[in-house]
């Protein structure tokens, strides 16, 4: 069924919902590319900041927004302390990759079993006045709590991008990213500023992680099905690359709402898998990797 | 010869002690065996917060009978492992609670997935299995010892509704459905009872489509619905999908005069979770616990004084009411051999707190599902009329 409107609808949709995806890849692409570690418990972070704005809501009516005053610093420090005393004794490891993959995994585990004891496996749903309103233009409808999720995510990756780019420490980051060795000699301390990196990429998890809780429930295995978005992220737009992320997110974004609109649904995961197969058959390093 | 005697009399006298003593210790042995009924649940993994609710009411059922002077005058002893949400651990726990623990009577399962691999093993060793199963196939593979009591079929799920729809004036009916369902064997399941309802009553389905799951839009769906003008809404998923279809309903100001969830509305998340916006959904079940059948205000009770639950979780229910048919079968056949409990429950009712329920060849009772709607934050019984809790919302309000 080509309707134009079910087209347009389809775009506007996959454009604010792709850029939540990008929010939530943006810091496990970050810690791929700076420390080498695949941080299968990213998500899982993600998870516990969307519990945090779901308490907030619940117990105190605190906006999910506002929650992230408290659940970014807690999760930058959360991210400090797991690199000082999980990631850092396993940077000598050989396979640091496979180390920290088996690492993140086990810490993914725990956390969810933390969660399932605390807050049972119960779906939960962030409910706000304006979880259901829309803004009408036309026959096109905005969703607003996507609208809020687009724009937090513009915040948090360009909050990041100017952190990578316009700091001291962000430069020292992107320069122990590029050429560790070179990195060192200049005087910059490894493992402070990857632990940093660490950091901020918890803390963005945490950002996405509400980002994602206005779309859809949750509860504590989800991380698992948040997963995927990451990887199909960071393979698309190519591991550490800000820029790569974001285009990425949108991408994925608009491939799952716009196919929609052309193909059966089912047909989506495949279309979405093709191109990510399609991707890494010719250009294995994403697309925005230089 | 005086000596023979007496050696005779004694030996006589020594036999009857020991006879006596030996049969007192006997009858006292008999008396104190438990009946050992064993399985497996999801106890941890994905299944784990409904896969408890279960145990729970298989605990509480093994706690009333034993209140009550036990089974067959035998106090019962549940034995019931973890199968991690994993339907080859519960077939391997299944072959161990019969082959090494000898139990003498077979827990029932769950999701389907579980009880459609445990019962080919149920079958294998002739013991008799009470579950939800699997939906109409794992019912129709020919086993013998397997029953649904009650069952979750997916193939009758919408059986009440359009039951229910037949009594709408024709011209308020819908006329035109649009149907989104999870790919997977539940979503397909659900379909069988649609199509001939939409059929028999000439509702045209101008969308029929299946997404995997994850959902991870349900814009487009609904936007699709709402330009094909569809008055009627099939919303075929589980609660994640089903949140996210209606909250699109909502956000993309779509009003059909009906949607109807497959599964995921008569949880108690729905209500805490969306609110008013969960009002007026219609779906199935196969319990509720304002069923007008004797036991469920006991599991209303329960639910509430000991597990704090203003409403009793649904597989609460259906745990008890598969126990409260393993309990009659055995009472009824007066032994604990399967053949005779199978053959009994083949050809004698059981009154659960689900339903009364008499089976046929497959091990199932008389089609049936009862319409639920979702009216002021509370899950009611709309039909069959004998059932109704409440007068049904309809057609479906507009959004506020």
């Amino acid at each position: 069924m080509f309707n134009p409107i079910v087209i347009l609808q389809s775009i506007v949709s996959g454009i604010l919902m792709g850029g939540i995806f990008a929010l939530l890849g943006v810091g496990f692409s970050l810690s791929w590319g700076v420390m080498k570690v695949i941080n299968i418990a990213h998500a899982a972070f993600g998870i516990l900041a969307a519990y945090i704005a779901y308490w907030g809501l619940t117990l105190y009516g605190i906006d999910p927004i506002l929650s992230l005053g408290l659940s970014l610093p807690l999760l930058f420090l959360t991210g400090l302390m797991i690199h000082r005393f999980l990631i850092q004794p396993i940077t000598r490891a050989r396979e640091i990759v496979v180390a920290s993959m088996i690492l993140t995994f086990g810490l993914a585990v725990v956390l969810e079993n933390i969660m399932l004891f605390a807050w049972s496996a119960d779906e939960r749903l962030i409910t706000t006045p304006y979880s259901s309103q829309s803004i009408f233009l036309g026959e096109i409808i905005v969703k607003i709590s996507s609208l809020l999720g687009f724009v937090l995510s513009i915040f948090g990756i360009g909050a990041i991008y100017l952190f990578l780019y316009h700091t001291h420490t962000g430069k020292a980051v992107r320069a122990t990213w590029q050429e560790p060795e070179g990195a060192a000699l200049q005087g910059i301390d490894l493992e402070r500023v990857s632990m940093i990196a660490f950091g901020l990429a918890i803390a963005s998890a945490g950002a996405g992680g509400v980002a994602m809780a206005y779309m859809y429930s949750f509860n504590p295995p989800a991380h698992n099905f948040w997963l995927i978005f990451l990887f199909l992220v960071v393979i698309v737009g190519g591991v550490g690359s800000i820029f790569g992320s974001a285009i990425a997110g949108l991408l994925i974004g608009l491939i799952t709402g716009v196919s929609g609109a052309f193909f059966p649904f089912q047909w989506i995961n495949v279309l979405l898998f093709g191109l990510l197969m399609g991707i890494l058959l010719v250009k294995p390093e994403g697309l925005f990797k230089r | 010869m005086r000596k023979d005697l007496l050696t005779g009399v004694l030996v006589l006298i020594l036999s009857l002690l020991f006879g006596l003593v030996s049969g007192a210790l006997r009858g006292s042995s008999a008396a104190e065996k438990p009946i050992v009924i064993g399985g497996s649940l999801p106890l941890t993994g994905t299944f784990a917060a409904t896969g408890r609710w279960v145990e729970r009411g298989y605990q509480f059922w093994a706690e009333e009978v034993n209140g009550k002077g036990g089974l067959l005058g035998r106090p019962v002893k549940l034995i019931i492992y973890d199968d991690k949400s994993d339907a080859k651990e519960a077939v391997s726990l299944g072959e161990k609670v019969i082959t090494v623990d000898k139990v003498d009577l077979l827990l029932g399962g769950y999701p389907g997935t579980a009880c459609t691999a445990v019962m080919p093993v149920a079958e294998k060793y002739r013991m008799l299995y009470v579950s939800m199963g699997g939906h109409m196939k794992s019912f129709s593979q020919g086993y013998t010892y397997s029953f649904g009591s009650p069952p979750l079929m997916g193939e009758w799920w919408y059986l009440g509704f359009f039951e229910w729809m037949k009594t709408i004036p024709p011209d308020k009916r819908p006329k035109k459905a649009a149907v989104y369902t999870m790919n997977n064997p539940i979503g397909i399941a659900l379909v069988e009872s649609l199509y001939k309802g939409c059929k028999d009553l000439g509702i045209e389905i101008v969308i029929d489509e299946k997404y995997n799951l994850p959902l991870t839009t349900a814009d487009t769906m609904i936007t699709k619905a709402k330009q094909m003008k569809a008055d009627l809404l099939f919303a075929n998923g589980m609660f994640p999908d089903g949140v996210m279809t209606l909250r699109a309903c909502k956000a993309l100001d779509y009003s059909p005069k009906a949607i109807v969830q497959g599964i995921g509305s008569v949880i108690p998340e729905w209500t805490k979770e969306l609110g008013k916006d969960g009002d007026a959904i219609f779906s199935g079940t196969s319990w509720h616990y304002k069923l007008k059948y004797p036991g469920n205000d006991k599991i209303i009770k329960v639910a509430k004084e000991r597990f704090k639950e203003d409403e009793p979780p649904l597989y609460f229910g259906f745990g008890y009411a598969w126990m409260q048919t393993l309990q009659q079968s055995v009472e009824g056949a007066k032994t604990l051999e399967q053949t005779r409990i199978r053959d009994w429950l083949r050809s004698n009712e059981v009154k659960t707190i689900a339903g009364n329920f008499k089976f046929d060849e497959k091990g199932l009772p008389k089609p049936f599902v009862y319409l639920t709607q979702v009216i002021h934050g509370n899950v009611e019984l709309i039909w069959p009329p004998e059932m109704r809790t409440h007068e049904p919302v309809y057609p479906k309000p507009p959004w506020k």
